[in-house]
């Protein structure tokens, strides 16, 4: 088989850099740019986006957090773990008689499923969009109540 | 229930239209588990008598008419509470019943919290279970549900949240019919009713931690265990009690690296599926931030962290000299293996005969061995005995305390079968509460009171004894002895009958009383001469295994007394603690602490911290009993093997293998390279221990005869 080298080689370039002239030329019009300038700049996410948890917090401040650790249970990594403890009325945490004095998350595992979110009977964990979880240590990843707890409402 | 009739007579019954056969009054319940089915229940419990409290059991019941079909009685009847008769046709899967059960259901729910995420049942919850498979899905009460105290603390084990009480009564039943404290009762009537105990007073019961278990919802949960984790949680393994020498069967549940509970595990030799509280929540040691980790080496005077082969070198050079200069104490919970390799190090690199596993103030010699003298064993009965005896003479032993599951059982064969109790004890005991004779002696006058007996039995003919015997029982009339014992006269009389071909039941305790080797041997002969058993129970977990492995120095060497007086003397130099404090378990806390402080070299193996960790001079750390593999022989001498549950705690080794270890560097030779290796060793040179080979420990254990 021979090769027509204008027809079969030197045609389909043109054609195609011809695409690229006239996007450049239309650049502002027409096609916006795909691209985003990171970490600078960021894209909106979708509102399902499921990235790192958040433990949230009633409006009293109170952590919606049971630590009944049915997130736990629900986890198919396995990757949550939850030691409870009891409320007093001196240092009270939760609503009820039991809170999380430990939460823990280890993201390496985490498959970001959700469904711990879903297993949350008070909706307190909820995965967020913070999608930023690269780290040195692999201890570095394992996230604490304390990281993972919603600051305290002003 | 009654099992001496030889006939059980059977009915014909169908269920589901499947015919078959059960005994005549077997409780539907349970007769459809012939069929491998399942009725949902709350309150019904096989151990205790139906009551028909919660009537989630419905089933629905008809008869054969006159013409051949069958004819359904108008409405449900209790499964629980419904004794099978010829021609029942059970109907356990009808669109009726799926409907009466959701109707039971919701009617339990109406007032209850539903708290499930903070309830410490929740995942293991027959309530939820049920409500699951056969309750309805959503709820349609909208009012406001009753309101009561939650976490009332009953006592110190056990937490009562009366809002989640279905009021099935197994709680209050149980301590009627097995514990028998009768410490728990429903006051107040229909939906305000409510278990609870005289004048909420606390549970003061030595099994509380069993209604814990049978409580159908989470309203009664265990205090230690509260909030510490959730069922998902955790990892269970099967493992042995070793708080006392009944060796009851336990679930160990653990969650990261730590206990966090035990549960009855079934076992029907021994502890059917009861614990006693002093078990079930005496396992909280292995959590103690008191654990000892690491190996210590004496400088100067302070214990300094170090490893083991300079302990090991450090002890080889203080036993060196071996014979009478060194001597081995141990303790009630090491494994079998444990004290056999300990045995066989001081027997064969030490040449010594200095070991001894005994506490008690009287030290039984190789002379008093009953199987010498008398030509009886110490142990002669199984637990599961007591249940088809109709006499026992517990003697000296407040058996609740000493024993419980025995106790458990005695008191079964009492409450089933009617069988006749006579306790003979210097101090009130739980026993008293069912016994038919009660004889409260004088403190001190054991033997007087065993010889009482005998003398009386021969007099009365039910005990045929030598002309001899005769002769030194004369002394011994019910006078002279009530006279000392302060028993009544009349009481002798009406005991003597019921003792005479009893199954006799006394424990190592007895050696702390005055002349206890007399007692023993006149409660063996009464055993004896009146078709009788006796039974002279060891009481640390391991006591018997100790005795069995021979870990006494019959011989030729020193018992624990002359032991730690020798170590005072200056003629023990070099003294080796394995397991145990004798501080806790020596009756002289004078002369133990003389001896520590004299002994030229003390080796202290131990789990946790105790008396004698600042005498040491070399501080080994020993797992404890769940952290090894290994067997341990029960007061009935039924050998179990308990698997390794938990890692060993910092550098912690088994007993065992620091023996066989240390042997090794003295004189090389091919190491048992596990616990079977140990037992086949065993086998060997104790015969009837070949029986216990690891392949045949699963299941109920092996009983050793
Ligand atoms: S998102 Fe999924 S994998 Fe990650 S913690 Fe939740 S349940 Fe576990
Ligand atoms: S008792 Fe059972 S059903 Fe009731 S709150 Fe507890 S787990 Fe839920
Ligand atoms: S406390 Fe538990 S066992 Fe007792 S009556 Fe209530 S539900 Fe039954
Ligand atoms: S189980 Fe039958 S009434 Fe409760």
């Amino acid at each position: 088989m021979s090769v027509n080298l204008f027809k079969d080689v030197a045609k389909p370039i043109m054609a195609g850099f011809g695409i690229t002239r006239r996007r450049l030329q239309q650049r502002t019009s027409k096609y916006k740019d795909v691209t985003v300038q990171y970490p600078e700049q960021r894209r909106e996410q979708y509102p399902r986006t499921r990235w790192k948890h958040a433990l949230k917090r009633y409006d009293s401040g109170l952590e919606k957090c049971i630590g009944c650790s049915l997130c736990a249970g629900a986890c198919p990594a396995r990757c949550i773990y939850v030691e409870a403890a009891e409320n007093t009325d001196g240092e009270r945490y939760s609503a009820g008689e039991r809170y999380a004095v430990r939460y823990e998350i280890n993201m390496i595992r985490c498959i970001f499923c959700g469904y711990c979110q879903d297993a949350c009977p008070t909706g307190a964990i909820v995965l967020e969009k913070d999608f930023e979880l690269a780290n040195y240590k692999r201890e570095s990843f394992i996230y604490t109540k304390e990281m993972l707890l919603d600051p305290m409402p002003k | 229930m009654a099992a001496v009739a030889s006939e059980v007579e059977l009915v014909n019954i169908s269920i589901n239209g499947v015919a078959l056969q059960v005994p005549k009054g077997e409780l539907i319940v349970e007769s459809v588990k012939r069929l491998g089915l399942e009725i949902p229940i709350f309150c019904y419990h096989p151990r205790m008598k139906p009551v028909g409290m919660c009537r989630m059991c419905l089933v629905e019941v008809g008869f054969p008419g006159p013409d051949g079909n069958i004819r359904k009685m108008p409405k449900p009847q209790a499964g629980c509470t419904l004794p099978a008769s010829e021609g029942m046709a059970i109907f356990t899967d009808t669109e009726q019943i799926h409907r009466d059960r959701k109707g039971v259901l919701e009617f339990l729910l109406v007032n209850h919290p539903l708290d499930c995420p903070i309830c410490d049942r929740g995942g293991e919850c027959p309530l939820q279970n049920n409500t699951l498979f056969y309750g309805p899905s959503t709820s349609r009460f909208l009012e406001l549900k009753r309101h009561l105290p939650k976490a009332f603390p009953l006592s110190k084990y056990v937490t009562l949240d009366l809002e989640r009480c279905i009021q099935c009564g197994r709680c209050v039943r149980f301590t009627e019919e097995i514990s028998g404290d009768s410490q728990l009762a429903f006051r107040f009537r229909g939906a305000s009713m409510q278990p609870s105990t005289f004048e909420l007073t606390d549970f003061e019961s030595k099994f509380s931690g069993n209604v814990i278990e049978i409580c159908p919802v989470g309203a009664l949960t265990n205090r230690e265990y509260r909030f510490r984790a959730r069922p998902w949680d955790l990892e269970t393994k099967p493992a042995i009690c070793t708080v006392c020498s009944n060796g009851c069967n336990i679930w160990f549940d653990h969650r990261a690296g730590r206990m966090v509970r035990t549960n009855g595990r079934t076992n029907e030799a021994i502890n059917e599926e009861w614990t006693c509280d002093r078990g079930k929540f005496g396992h909280e040691f292995y959590n103690d931030s008191n654990r000892v980790k690491h190996v210590m080496v004496r400088n100067g005077d302070a214990l300094v962290e170090s490893d083991w082969p300079t302990a090991y070198d450090a002890i080889r050079m203080a036993f060196a000299e071996g014979g009478n200069r060194v001597a081995a104490l141990t303790g009630p919970s090491n494994s079998n293996e444990d004290l056999y390799l300990l045995k066989k190090l001081f027997q064969t690199r030490f040449n010594s005969n200095n070991f001894d596993s005994r506490w008690t103030t009287y030290l039984p010699t190789a002379e008093d061995d009953l199987q010498k003298k008398m030509g009886v064993s110490m142990v002669q009965n199984t637990i599961a005995d007591f249940e088809s005896m109709s006499k026992v003479f517990i003697f000296g032993s407040s058996l609740a305390d000493e024993l419980p599951i025995l106790f458990l059982r005695v008191r079964k064969g009492w409450f089933n079968n009617g069988n006749k109790v006579v306790v003979a004890s210097d101090k009130p005991t739980d026993a008293d509460s069912f016994a038919a004779e009660v004889l409260r002696y004088r403190t001190g006058t054991e033997s007087t009171l065993a010889s009482g007996l005998l003398a009386l039995a021969v007099e009365k003919g039910l005990a045929q004894v030598p002309d001899a015997t005769r002769q030194s029982l004369s002394k011994y009339t019910a006078e002279h002895v009530s006279d000392e014992t302060g028993v009544s006269v009349d009481a002798l009389h009406r005991a003597v009958e019921l003792v005479a071909g009893a199954g006799i039941i006394t424990s190592h305790g007895i050696f702390n009383t005055s002349q206890p080797q007399d007692t023993v041997e006149t409660l063996a002969g009464l055993a004896m001469t009146t078709n009788g058993s006796f039974n002279c129970y060891a009481l640390g977990a391991n006591d018997q295994g100790a005795l069995d492995m021979g870990v006494v120095p019959f011989g030729g060497g020193m018992d624990t007394h002359s032991i730690l007086q020798g170590c005072i003397d200056g003629t023990v130099k070099a003294l080796w603690l394995v397991g145990c404090d004798p501080f806790e378990l020596h009756p002289d806390y004078d002369l133990v602490e003389k001896a520590l402080e004299n002994v030229h070299f003390l080796v202290v193996m131990a789990d946790h911290q105790n008396g004698a960790v600042p005498f040491a001079s070399v501080l080994l750390p020993e797992t404890a009993p769940a952290e090894q593999d290994g067997t341990f022989t029960n007061m009935e001498r039924r050998v179990q093997r308990m698997p390794q549950v938990l890692a060993a705690k910092g550098s912690a080794k088994p007993a065992w293998r620091v023996f066989s270890e240390l042997a090794i560097r003295i004189q090389p030779e091919t190491p048992p390279f596990g616990p079977a290796d140990c037992m086949k060793e065993i086998a060997e040179s104790i015969p009837s221990y070949a029986v216990a080979d690891y392949a045949n420990l699963g299941g109920e254990g092996v009983l050793i005869r």
